[in-house]
């Protein structure tokens, strides 16, 4: 008989990255487009339905519309039903105190009744900007074996770059599946071990329900790489690292974001996306209503990954297509992210460039520099904009989102530039 | 607003045969055939009636109903769910005194007079899920409303040498239809029946009470209802295709290629139902890996292009393998075209397997027709039915069928000759 799940998961997709800039100015990290046809938060989602988690909240309070709209009802990712269900849980006003999520611990904390209500065995957090594949049965069935109070998942990297992360040192209990964490810094500024927490948490629901008041009551800070997690090591709780071999992409700023995006393709991709079995939610956008790709007598595409709905007469290399991007006889584009419905013109030419929805690019425009992608920076688009015919924009250029006309009357704007 | 006298009712026709396009409707009815990649036949008529506002549809079926109650399911890709809408099968019963399989188009609606009843409307519109077109319904029914006509009935202008095919109407000059011939052999006119009505339902109800016997709309009622009632043609001018031989299935698909293409299903608003597809989200992006050639094509999600897709319309889920060509080709969901292996004018159903360095449609003998079905194919196409394998090295010649799930074995040899089937 199907019992009431044991399983609470709750994605942390509330966040804002500065570094994304333009891509995240109306919308949270979470809900950024990536693939060609899904969103950020589509990687957890999916691995949590193969993974048979089913019961979802999701903690989210930076302009939440894209993820509400994105979301829906969790049909897409079959998380409808009597006891499956995907709740988005926004900041709200009480009878105690009121505040915006503080921080991620924060927003756990201000949902513990909702948490609570569920009574879960095990609560899986999870981040909501990973692009993975990961079955957390697998996390899950340690944690439990472990009789652990918390089990992270981490993978490990280069020591020059942990600074970057939280960081742990797990000792050799069981190997290469993993073992006590020992030690953790929260990007170190000298790391001491390079085992990077993925943002991938299994709590025993007491413990983080312990944690979580002591953290409210006495600290200034609210995240779990910062607070909790020292917490749990300075206090006497039994605390593993698992060990997570395969691929995990992330897309803080813009050129991770690119570079991300990049390991879909080639002849072996890293991010084997016909594999994972990614799902996204087609309603939304209407992006199921699309007619397959059409390609026109003069098109040439090349290591490339192009959905429904788009219209290809030119060139497209080494790019990433959404629906709706019309690419326009003589238009070259080169190793770029088109968000949806973007238009390129005749005679264009994009080079390295990530652009938001609803752009057109005019004829004869030049962005970016041609070349070896890997030596200049991405040029990135915001939503709403209109490029002029003829303009000529260099690399690592940010246009913000909606510029009006005479914000981009010149002829030529200079690498690097930011337009506002 | 509630369901009310005013509202109007839509019957679609999906019980056709069929039987020439041949292996594409050896599994499915002829609405279920899928077509421009994405879509099914029914698509095109199930999204007129939702883009012309109607929302009480009754399905009629017969002939192996299943993929198509599996495609329209619960009708909300077509906004077809909710309290005043709904869409509902209505195949053959036994049990009352009359009720049998449909022996015609009157017959099967007379069959559903109870459903009719059910939703008590003030006009009934009764299509064809058989055709590819974008029409606005609500403007018909406007039209049969300002004429204030018993009955109108959809009507195009086809070629003379065409109309031997349909019913075909002479009107005057308010647009009343004054004579009616169903399929005549010398032409008279060049307006020909669509096969889409508006009745006002209680004036069907008469109709199909009185003449008891009549069992088709074209051959029987029409002619009557001429004789003594307002029978108005209202006139259609756009795209319009009956893709019921593998010939027209073929050019309409074609149609969607040209640069100035007559069919646009998304700017028509067409709405396929990929839910019904079974992983419908699963289908990532096309990717299209260094090296590949494509031109002129309708490429689906999901596919995977390593080699050469020149003129053709590919489903989701198709696979061309490195140094493989695939040209002036319709090929159906999930097909893999193995490694160096030719597909040249030919019709792929789902699932075949073409093996490596098989050639599918082989020859310059493309006016020497198909053995046993010359009517069928007599043009070079060559089709294969669902799920069926090409052995490797295996040649097919021009205008062959190979049937449904045909495996190696099943061969005579490594070479079919042009006209010949397996």
């Amino acid at each position: 008989m199907k019992q009431k799940p044991k399983v609470l998961s709750i994605i942390l997709a509330g966040g804002r990255v500065d570094e994304l800039n333009v891509l995240t100015a109306h919308r949270p990290k979470s809900a950024v487009p990536f693939g060609g046809f899904a969103r950020v938060i589509d990687f957890p989602l999916s691995n949590l339905m193969q993974s048979g988690l089913e019961l979802v909240a999701i903690l989210s309070q930076y302009r939440s519309f894209s993820l509400i709209s994105h979301i829906g009802i969790g049909g897409a990712w079959d998380m409808l039903g009597r006891y499956r269900g995907v709740s988005i849980l926004p900041p709200s006003q009480g009878f105690g105190q009121s505040s915006w999520y503080r921080g991620s611990a924060d927003a756990v904390f201000q949902n513990l009744d909702f948490i609570q209500f569920h009574n879960p065995e095990t609560i899986l957090i999870l981040s909501g900007d990973h692009v993975y594949h990961m079955d957390y049965r697998e996390i899950l069935a340690y944690h439990r074996e472990k009789e652990a109070d918390c089990t992270i998942a981490c993978l490990e990297v280069p020591l020059d770059k942990a600074h970057r992360f939280g960081v742990a040192e797990i000792d050799d209990e069981d190997g290469e599946l993993g073992g006590r964490v020992v030690q953790y810094q929260e990007k170190p500024v000298e790391a001491r071990c390079n085992w990077a927490s993925m943002t991938v948490y299994c709590f025993r629901p007491e413990v983080l329900y312990d944690l979580l008041a002591v953290n409210a009551r006495e600290d200034d800070s609210f995240e779990f790489g910062r607070n909790i997690i020292p917490r749990l090591l300075a206090g006497s709780y039994r605390v593993y690292g698992y060990k997570f071999y395969g691929y995990w992409g992330y897309t803080r700023t813009i050129d991770e974001y690119w570079q991300t995006s990049m390991d879909m393709l080639g002849p072996a991709p890293k991010i084997r996306i016909e594999e994972w079995g990614l799902r996204t939610n087609l309603d939304h956008r209407r992006t199921c209503d699309c007619q397959p790709l059409k390609v026109g007598p003069d098109a040439a595409i090349h290591n490339s990954l192009i959905y429904n709905g788009c219209l290809i007469e030119g060139t497209v290399e080494n790019s990433i297509l959404f629906p709706g991007v019309h690419v326009k006889p003589g238009a070259m584009v080169r190793d770029s992210v088109l968000f949806f419905n973007n238009v390129v013109g005749r005679d264009s030419r994009l080079d390295k460039v990530v652009s938001d929805v609803n752009v057109s690019f005019g004829h004869g425009a030049h962005l970016g520099e041609p070349g070896d992608p890997l030596a200049k920076r991405a040029t990135v688009v915001g939503w709403n904009n209109q490029i002029p015919d003829g303009i000529v924009i260099g690399a690592g250029c940010t246009l913000y989102p909606g510029l009006a006309p005479d914000q981009l009357s010149r002829s030529v704007i200079p690498a690097g530039e930011v337009v506002r | 607003m509630s369901w009310g006298d005013d509202k109007t009712l839509v019957l679609l026709l999906a019980g056709g045969v069929g039987s020439r396009l041949n292996v594409l409707v050896q599994t499915r009815a002829k609405p279920a055939v899928p077509f421009a990649g994405i879509y099914r036949i029914i698509d095109f008529s199930l999204s007129n009636i939702m883009n012309s506002g109607f929302s009480q549809v009754g399905v009629l079926t017969q002939y192996k109903p299943l993929s198509l109650m599996q495609h329209i399911g619960t009708g909300e890709a077509w906004d077809f769910t909710g309290r005043t809408r709904g869409v509902k099968i209505l195949p053959p019963r036994t049990g009352s005194s009359d009720s049998d399989w449909y022996k015609g188009t009157a017959d099967a609606v007379r069959q559903n007079i109870d459903f009719i009843k059910a939703y008590p409307s003030k006009e009934l519109i009764i299509l064809s899920g058989d055709h590819i077109y974008r029409m606005e319904l609500d403007e018909m029914l406007h039209f049969h409303r300002r004429k204030r006509a018993d009955m109108t009935i959809g009507m195009m202008v086809v070629p003379r040498e065409q109309i031997h095919q349909f019913g075909a109407g002479i009107i005057n000059s308010e647009g009343r239809i004054v004579e009616w011939e169903e399929k005549p052999k010398v032409p008279r006119t060049d307006l020909a029946s669509m096969g889409i009505y508006v009745f006002d339902t209680a004036y069907l109800l008469r109709m199909l009470e009185t003449f008891r016997d009549d069992l088709d709309f074209g051959m029987d009622i029409i002619p009557k209802a001429i004789a003594s009632d307002q029978v108005f043609a209202y006139p259609f001018r756009g795209y319009w295709r009956d893709v019921g031989t593998i010939q027209a299935y073929w050019e309409a698909n074609m149609d969607l290629l040209r640069a100035d293409a007559p069919i646009t299903p998304a700017a028509w608003g067409i709405r396929p139902n990929p839910a019904a597809e079974g992983r419908p989200a699963d289908r990532t992006p096309a990717r299209f890996t260094g090296g590949c050639t494509v031109q002129n094509s309708l490429i689906a999600a999901g596919c995977i292009i390593e080699g050469t897709v020149v003129n053709s319309v590919l489903s989701p889920g198709v696979k061309v393998g490195k140094g493989a060509t695939v040209r002036d080709s319709i090929l159906l969901h999930d097909c893999v075209v193995e490694e160096g292996a030719t597909v040249d004018l030919a019709i792929l159903d789902k699932r075949v397997q073409v093996g490596q360095g098989a050639v599918v449609g082989s020859g310059s003998e493309k006016e020497v027709a198909n053995r046993k079905q010359p009517k069928h194919l007599y043009t070079g196409i060559t089709l294969i039915g669902k799920e069926a394998e090409v052995p490797a090295n295996t040649t097919i010649g021009r205008n062959c069928v190979i049937a449904p799930y045909r495996k190696g074995g099943d061969y005579p040899g490594s070479n079919i000759a042009t006209g010949e089937s397996v």
